[in-house]
């Protein structure tokens, strides 16, 4: 038998060199928290998402897509509150229901254009969130989780009570397509645009938020208050803030969604939908802001696959997420290409484990 | 005038005085030890000073101002920084960072300028790196800039949040037992750095537990014992006294004399 060098190349390193070279060209980067500024990949996943629908032009991959920027927002903002403040929130759905009631209510019964509506979602959203965050932050931990969904919770029942205004459990219909100026976006492709195109602006504002002082201080908010403040941070402003701007990109999500669907109704809104955008957040990786987006449209996907296995779709469901947390326990986005690494590396050097050389 | 006064402060925890009427003054350029042994009441005064916890009576004055009923983050803003006694840095960020962190008071602007990206937001984020990067120059940490603070050795991490109070640039800095689990190479860097920052201006109140050093860079020295100031002065003056040997040599709970 022939001894084998160091380091002598074998053609079956090329089995995980090459998709390992693939993956660090799309992958995001690893170790998120060191890697703040933009970059040229950045780039790359821009004309991915402006090209993707070029390419594949068929219109249930663009439904698909807009409702995944949908989520997408709605996941970033709560990346900014879980991910870098280190909050907790289980109510994030009824800021989502609350932007969405606002463009419904206004632009049927107000005729008021759907752009006004929009802003008017945010809006609301942001007044109700100052409302509630002022006392509710103060709790920590699992006090806030629970205070966070007994507020989704009250948010749901009066909805479904105050059937005037917001037309009880069987919800709002015709609200017009989302216009602006006279451009109305009726197709989903062109919807796909006007989310995509809110997504990325939103990204680039609250990537610019990490990588500056706010950022900063929600890590330190996130990591000990007590330091925060002896450095001069105001900690529950810090806090307070961060929630409402969740709940404003929550709100543009919620205006979006009802101008895309042209409905709202209470079912959308209730805790299975948080927990859906948590476990987006979760499993994208907090403390990154690539790992929303990838999980919201992962999960969109996934929900839409499983669909058709009807009454199985939950249970397979379940069982997907639990390997993701498993295989990538901080997020797909927080490491990707390490734990890549580490399951292509597994099989390659399966053989040489088993004969006991390494 | 002293910068910073304390006027018989008094806190109790359930019925027991961890404090109980202390006045105290700290005088502007000056390095002011406190010691005392165990349980004394040290950190509950820095605590109180810092604006952790509220004082039960007493008023504090900083630069005659009453700072008493001033939340924590309000205190910093006028100038006093600190560092704790159990390791407070933030691991969650990078060491440059922490000491980014640490100017948050002195950067302007809101939530939409830095949003926005707003091209002075640009140049003072650059100029607070460049900044940041001198503060690290100057304790020795600059090669490891990048990597995560939670990955820096102990020693270093104290070094850290030293640095990361003094880049908040404070007029009063107080040192909750800096000298606490580092080596004594670490000990002497850390008084030298300290010495060095008064130089600067900066006046420094600490408590600790090292005796060597606190006697060598001290420019004075108060000495707590069961909650009360049992003696001030020069460290020459505190070391014969008589009552502070006795509070270090005998036991806290001593029972009177029947």
């Amino acid at each position: 038998m022939v001894e084998k060098k160091e380091n002598e190349f074998r053609k079956r390193d090329l089995f995980y060199l090459v998709p390992l070279w693939f993956i660090s060209l799309i992958a995001p980067d690893p170790y998120l928290y060191h890697k703040k500024e933009f970059k040229k990949k950045d780039i790359f996943y821009l004309a991915a998402i402006c090209l993707a629908p070029l390419i594949w032009s068929d219109s249930h991959f663009h439904h698909l897509m807009v409702l995944a920027g949908i989520y997408a927002i709605l996941a970033l903002g709560l990346s900014l509150f879980m991910g870098y403040a280190g909050q907790i929130s289980l109510g994030h759905a009824a800021f989502f229901g609350i932007g969405a009631y606002t463009t419904a209510i206004l632009t049927t019964r107000y005729a008021v254009p759907t752009f006004l509506a929009f802003w008017a979602s945010a809006l609301s959203a942001a007044l109700i969130a100052h409302l509630i965050g002022r006392p509710i932050l103060k709790l920590k931990g699992y006090f806030l989780a629970l205070a966070t969904l007994g507020f989704g919770e009250i948010f749901l029942v009066i909805v479904r009570e105050s059937t005037n205004l917001t037309g009880g459990v069987i919800g709002i219909f015709g609200i017009p397509w989302f216009s602006v100026m006279g451009f109305s976006f009726d197709t989903y492709f062109k919807q796909y645009y006007l989310t995509w195109g809110v997504v990325m602006g939103l990204f680039i504002f609250s990537k610019n938020l990490v990588r500056s002082k706010v950022g900063r201080a929600l890590l330190a908010v996130a990591a000990s208050e007590d330091a925060a403040s002896s450095v001069g941070i105001n900690v529950s402003k810090t806090k307070l803030e961060i929630f409402v701007l969740g709940a404003v990109f929550a709100g543009w999500a919620g205006s979006l969604f009802a101008c895309i669907m042209s409905t709202a109704s209470p079912e959308a809104f209730s805790l299975g939908f948080t927990i859906l955008v948590v476990m987006m957040v979760i499993l994208g990786g907090m403390g990154n802001l690539y790992g929303p987006i990838g999980g919201a449209i992962l999960l969109t996907w996934l929900m839409d696959i499983l669909s058709k296995y009807q009454e199985f779709s939950l249970p397979i469901y379940s069982v997907i997420l639990i390997l993701f947390l498993i295989f990538f326990p901080d997020g797909i986005g927080t490491r990707l290409n390490v734990r890549v690494i580490y399951l292509i590396g597994y099989w390659a050097k399966k053989k040489k484990r088993d004969e006991g050389k390494l | 005038m002293s910068l910073l006064s304390i006027e018989k402060i008094t806190k109790e925890y359930d019925g027991i005085k961890a404090l109980d009427r202390v006045s105290l003054k700290v005088e502007k350029g000056r390095i002011k030890g406190l010691i005392g042994p165990n349980g004394a009441g040290k950190s509950t005064l820095f605590h109180l000073i810092s604006g952790v916890e509220k004082p039960d009576s007493g008023k504090i004055y900083f630069k005659e101002k009453n700072i008493t009923s001033l939340e924590s983050h309000e205190r910093s803003a006028l100038g006093i920084g600190r560092t704790f006694q159990t390791l407070q840095i933030w691991g969650n960020m990078t060491v440059v960072e922490n000491i980014m962190a640490g100017m948050d008071r002195r950067l302007g602007g809101g939530f939409f300028s830095y949003g926005l990206w707003l091209p002075w937001i640009r140049r003072s984020e650059k100029e607070a790196l460049k900044e940041a990067k001198e503060i690290l120059d100057s304790l020795g940490l600059l090669g490891k800039w990048e990597s995560m603070a939670s990955q820096l050795p102990y020693g270093k991490q104290k070094l850290l949040e030293i640095g990361r109070a003094l880049a908040m640039k404070p007029e009063l800095l107080l040192l909750d037992e800096p000298a606490s689990g580092l080596t004594l190479t670490e000990i002497d860097q850390l008084s030298e750095k300290i010495s060095r920052t008064r130089q600067e201006g900066v006046t420094v109140f600490m408590v600790e537990h090292h005796m060597g050093m606190v006697m060598e860079i001290a420019d004075e020295i108060g000495v707590l014992h069961n909650g009360k100031l049992i003696a001030e002065g020069t460290p020459a003056t505190v070391k014969k006294n008589p009552r502070v040997i006795d509070a270090y040599l005998t036991r806290r709970n001593r029972k009177p004399d029947a």
